[in-house]
C-alpha cells in the first residue's frame, strides 16, 4: 500500500507531535516450523530424543520441562504447522469480495530529549524550546475510502467506537488505535484517506492541528464467474425448466475453498442444486487458475396461483448467483452476480 | 534437473580420485525400475511397497540376508570362502572436506548487541557447548572449520564427517540460512547411491538425522519439491524393513525407534505437501495416518484445515478425534480468529492463559488484542513474555510489528529489544538472533 502525506492543512511547518501508522489486518497466519533432531550421538540410544528446541516455532510450556513428547504440549511437532500466529507481514493483495480491514494508530510520539545512541538528529528536536511541555488531547481519527467507480467517498466507521471522552489527553508514548472495515466490491484503485486532528496545548496557549495521509492500493478480481443458461425439457407438471451452468475461475494468487454457491431465485421459480459437495463436505478447493463448474436446474413453480414466472420481452430472469469462499486462515470472500436470465424462452405450454 | 556431477569442480583433482571412480551417477530410478541397492532387496517386489501409506502397517517379512544386522565383523568375514570380495577399501569422503563447498557466514545480519556481546563464544568452544548455548551461527562456522581446517577428520572417518556435516546444515536452517544449506547439501549427491552403503553390513553410512534433513534441503536445492515426497517414501521403505528386522530378533527398543522414525516420516510427507501448496493432498495424507494417541495428529489436521480456510472441518476434527481438552480449546480460539471473531477468541486465549504458561497462548492473545483495538495491552503482554525469558522468532516479529505501529521512531524500540534479548542467558532455544527478527 503506497502512501503519501497530504499537504498539511496548517501553515505551521513544525513537525507534528502525533504520528499515524497503519497496518492492514488480514488474517494472522500459522507459523511454519521445521523440527530437527539433535546431532547424531555416538551412544546408540534406542529412542528418539526430543527435537532441538530452537527448531520449533515456540518454546514449549514450562511445565513440560522442554519435553515435546509430552501429552500436554500444544505443539504438534514434527508437523510443519504450529498453532502460534504471526501478524500479517505485508499488505498482500486485495481482492473483490473480501473485507478490507486496517488498523489506524495515532501516536503521541515521544521526542527523545536525551539521544539514546548519539545518532538522533537534532532536527527532530524543537530548536528553541526542547523542554517545553505540550499536552495532546482531543485526538480524532477520520477515515474515508475512495473507490474507482463512485464519485463520492465513503466514510468508514471506526472500531471500537469513540468511547474516549473528548477532552482525554494522549500521554507521550500513548496510542489511539482504531480499526476500520470496508467491503471491497470494485476492481481498481482504492484510496484510504485518514485525517488526524488533535489539540496541542502548552501552558499558555493551544491550537488545533490536522494532517491527512492517503494510502493507495489496487483491488483485483479473485473470482471470475461465467454463466450459461439453457433450456430443458418441460418438467412433470408441465413446468418450464432451464439449466444454469456456471464456471468459477480462481484468478487470485491464493488457493480458495468454495464454501457455498447458491441461487437466489425470483418469485415463481424454484431451483435444484446439482452440486453434490454442497452438503456432504469435501468442498472444492481452487488453486490459482483452476475452474470449478457448477450447475443448477431452475423450474417454474406450478403450484402457485399466479402460475409461473413473470416474463418481460420474452426474457425470464432467474435471479442472482451468490458465491462464498474462504482463503488462508479462514479469510472470507463473497460476491453475487448481476441478475441472470435467458432469452431462449420456450412458449408456455398450453395446459389442456 | 541439474546434473549433480556438475557441482563437483573437476579442475584440481589430479589424484586418481576414488570418489569419482567408485561413486555411481545419481540414480534416476522410476517406481518400476529394479532397485539394486542392497538395503532394498529384502522387499520384493519393490513396487508394491513403494507407495504404501506411511502408517505403521503390518511389518514386512524380515530381511533374509542380515538376520543380525549389527553383528557382522570383518574378522568373521575373512573366514568365509570368498575373502577377496570382502575386504573393501575404506570409502573416501574427502569431497565433503573441500572448503569451497561451504559458504562464509557474515556477522553483518546479527544485531550489534549480539555481535558485540561478551557472550560471544571464543573460537575454541566445543561444538556441543555452542549448541547447548543456542549459538548456532558459531556452531555452523565451527563445524565447517572442523571439516576443512587443520584438524580435519580422516577422509574415511564417515562417522565424524557426517556428524559435523549434519551440525553444519542443521545450524544453517536454524539461523535462517536454509538457502545456503540447500546449496551445500548438493555435495552429498544421491544418498540412495550404493557408495553410501557399508559393503559388509549393508547398513547406511549416513546417520538417519542427516538423511532426513537431506530430503528437504535437496528438494529445495534442486528446486524440485516433489522429490521430497518421493525421498521420504524411500526412507520409509527402509524404516519398515528395520522394524521388521528388529521384530524378528525381538529387539523391542530398536523396533520402537524405527516405528517412531516411520511415524515421523509420515508427518514429514504431509509437511512436504504443505510446502508444495498441495493442501488437499496433505489433508488426505494426514487422514491416512494412524493416530498415536498423543493428540498431535488431530491438532495437525485441525491446523491444516485452518490453513486451508476450512474452519468447520478444523472444529470437527478436534471434536471427533481425541485431541485432548487443551488442544480443543486452542483450536476453538484459532477458529474464532479465522472467523474474524477476535473478541471471542480473545476471551478464550485469556482463559487459557490463566491455566497455561505456554508461549503460544501469550503470543496469540497479544495478536488478538491488536485486532480488537487494544494494541497497548497486547504490546505490554508481549513485552512481559520477553521479560519472562521467551524469545521465539514469532514473539519478536509480532512485538516489533507493534513497535512499528506505535511510533515513528520504532528503530529505537527495536534496538532496545535486541539489547534485552542479547542480555538473556544462552540456552538451546537459541540465543543469537538476526536483524530480521527485529525487522532491523
Amino acid at each position: 500500500m503506497s502512501h503519501q502525506r497530504y499537504p498539511s492543512h496548517d501553515a505551521v511547518k513544525e513537525p507534528h507531535m502525533v504520528s499515524l501508522k497503519v497496518l492492514r489486518l488480514s488474517r494472522p497466519s500459522l507459523v511454519a516450523q521445521y523440527p530437527l533432531q539433535p546431532p547424531p550421538s555416538r551412544s546408540t540410544a534406542h529412542h528418539r530424543p526430543p527435537p532441538i528446541p530452537a527448531s520449533l516455532a515456540y518454546s514449549p510450556d514450562a511445565a513440560d520441562n522442554g519435553s515435546t513428547t509430552s501429552h500436554h504440549s500444544s505443539n504438534p511437532s514434527p508437523f510443519i504447522l504450529s498453532p502460534i500466529v504471526n501478524l500479517p507481514p505485508s499488505f498482500g493483495s486485495a481482492y473483490v469480495g473480501e473485507t478490507f480491514s486496517c488498523t489506524l494508530c495515532a501516536n503521541h510520539d515521544i521526542t527523545p530529549l536525551v539521544p539514546s545512541d548519539g545518532l538522533t538528529k537534532t532536527t527532530n528536536l524543537l530548536p528553541t524550546t526542547p523542554q517545553v511541555s505540550k499536552t495532546i488531547r482531543d485526538v480524532r481519527i477520520e477515515a474515508e475510502m475512495k473507490t474507482p467507480n463512485s464519485p463520492t467517498v465513503t466514510r468508514l466507521a471506526l472500531h471500537p467506537d469513540e468511547q474516549k471522552p473528548a477532552a482525554d489527553t494522549l500521554a507521550p508514548g500513548e496510542t489511539l488505535q482504531r480499526v476500520v472495515n470496508f467491503d471491497l466490491k470494485e476492481e481498481g484503485n482504492h484510496v484510504l484517506a485518514v485525517t488526524v486532528s488533535y489539540y496541542e496545548a502548552t501552558d499558555v496557549s493551544g491550537r488545533v492541528r490536522t494532517f491527512r495521509k492517503l494510502y493507495q492500493f489496487i483491488c483485483k478480481a479473485s473470482l471470475v464467474v461465467r454463466t450459461k443458461p439453457g433450456p430443458l425439457t418441460v418438467g412433470s407438471k408441465g413446468a418450464r425448466r432451464w439449466v444454469l451452468e456456471a464456471q468459477l475461475e480462481n484468478c487470485s494468487e491464493d488457493a480458495m475453498q468454495l464454501e457455498r454457491v447458491g441461487l437466489e431465485v425470483e418469485r415463481g421459480l424454484v431451483y435444484r442444486d446439482c452440486n453434490s459437495w454442497g452438503s456432504t463436505g469435501g468442498k472444492p478447493v481452487l488453486h490459482p487458475g483452476e475452474v470449478e463448474q457448477v450447475c443448477f436446474v431452475v423450474e417454474e413453480e406450478k403450484d402457485g396461483e399466479d402460475g409461473g414466472v413473470e416474463e418481460t420481452d420474452g426474457k425470464v430472469v432467474f435471479g442472482v448467483l451468490g458465491i462464498g469462499w474462504r482463503t488462508e486462515m479462514g479469510n472470507r470472500g463473497f460476491l453475487s452476480t448481476g441478475k441472470l436470465g435467458t432469452r431462449h424462452v420456450k412458449p408456455k405450454v398450453a395446459v389442456s | 534437473m541439474e546434473q549433480p556431477q556438475d557441482s563437483i569442480p573437476k579442475g584440481h583433482n589430479r589424484t586418481r580420485s576414488a570418489v569419482k571412480a567408485t561413486r555411481p551417477r545419481s540414480s534416476t530410478k522410476g517406481p518400476l525400475d529394479a532397485d539394486d541397492a542392497p538395503l532394498a532387496s529384502p522387499l520384493s517386489p519393490q513396487q508394491a511397497t513403494r507407495m504404501l501409506p506411511l502408517g505403521l502397517g503390518r511389518p514386512q517379512s524380515p530381511g533374509l540376508r542380515r538376520s543380525g544386522a549389527s553383528s557382522p565383523l570383518p574378522r568373521s568375514a575373512t573366514q568365509s570362502p570368498a575373502p577377496r570380495r570382502l575386504a573393501p577399501r575404506p570409502k573416501d569422503f574427502s569431497y565433503l572436506l573441500r572448503p569451497e563447498i561451504y559458504h562464509p557466514l557474515t556477522p553483518l545480519n546479527v544485531p550489534p548487541p549480539f555481535r558485540n556481546s561478551p557472550k560471544q563464544p571464543s573460537a575454541d568452544t566445543p561444538i556441543p557447548d555452542l549448541l547447548a548455548r543456542g549459538q548456532f551461527r558459531a556452531a555452523a562456522i565451527a563445524a565447517t572449520q572442523a571439516l576443512t581446517g587443520p584438524g580435519a577428520p580422516n577422509p574415511a572417518d564417515h562417522v565424524r564427517i557426517f556428524e559435523l556435516l549434519y551440525t553444519r546444515l542443521a545450524c544453517l536452517t536454524l539461523i535462517d540460512a536454509t538457502g545456503l544449506a540447500a546449496q551445500e547439501v548438493k555435495t552429498l549427491e544421491d544418498l540412495n547411491s550404493a557408495y553410501y552403503v557399508d559393503e559388509l553390513t549393508g547398513l547406511h553410512l549416513v546417520p538417519w538425522e542427516l538423511r532426513v534433513l537431506n530430503v528437504r534441503l535437496q528438494a529445495m536445492g534442486f528446486g524440485d519439491p516433489r522429490r521430497a515426497v518421493m525421498s521420504y517414501y524411500d526412507l520409509a521403505r527402509e524404516a519398515r524393513v528395520r522394524v521388521a528386522e528388529a521384530t524378528a530378533r525381538h529387539d523391542n527398543s530398536a523396533r520402537e525407534l524405527w516405528k517412531d522414525r516411520l511415524a515421523d516420516l509420515g508427518i514429514r510427507v504431509a509437511g512436504a505437501l504443505v510446502e508444495m501448496d498441495d493442501l488437499t493432498g496433505a489433508a488426505h495424507h494426514l487422514a491416512s495416518l494412524r493416530d498415536r494417541e498423543d493428540g498431535k495428529l488431530a491438532m495437525s489436521k485441525a491446523l491444516l484445515w485452518l490453513h486451508l480456510g476450512d474452519v468447520e472441518s478444523a472444529r470437527r476434527c478436534v471434536r471427533t478425534e481425541k485431541a485432548g481438552e487443551k488442544a480443543e480449546r486452542i483450536v476453538a480460539a484459532l477458529c474464532d480468529m479465522a472467523d474474524g471473531e477476535y473478541e471471542a477468541a480473545l476471551g478464550k486465549w485469556r482463559e487459557l492463559r490463566e491455566v497455561s504458561d505456554d508461549e503460544m497462548v501469550g503470543v496469540n492473545m497479544g495478536v488478538c488484542l491488536l485486532y480488537v483495538g487494544k494494541m497497548q495491552e497486547g504490546r505490554a503482554l508481549l513485552e512481559g513474555l520477553v521479560d519472562a525469558g521467551r524469545s521465539s522468532h514469532t514473539l519478536l516479529f509480532n512485538l516489533t510489528t507493534m513497535y512499528e505501529l506505535c511510533t515513528e521512531r520504532a528503530r529505537t524500540l527495536k534496538m532496545k529489544l535486541s539489547e534485552k534479548v542479547a542480555a538473556m542467558d544462552e540456552s538451546p532455544n537459541g540465543w543469537e538472533k538476526a536483524n530480521a527478527d527485529f525487522k532491523l
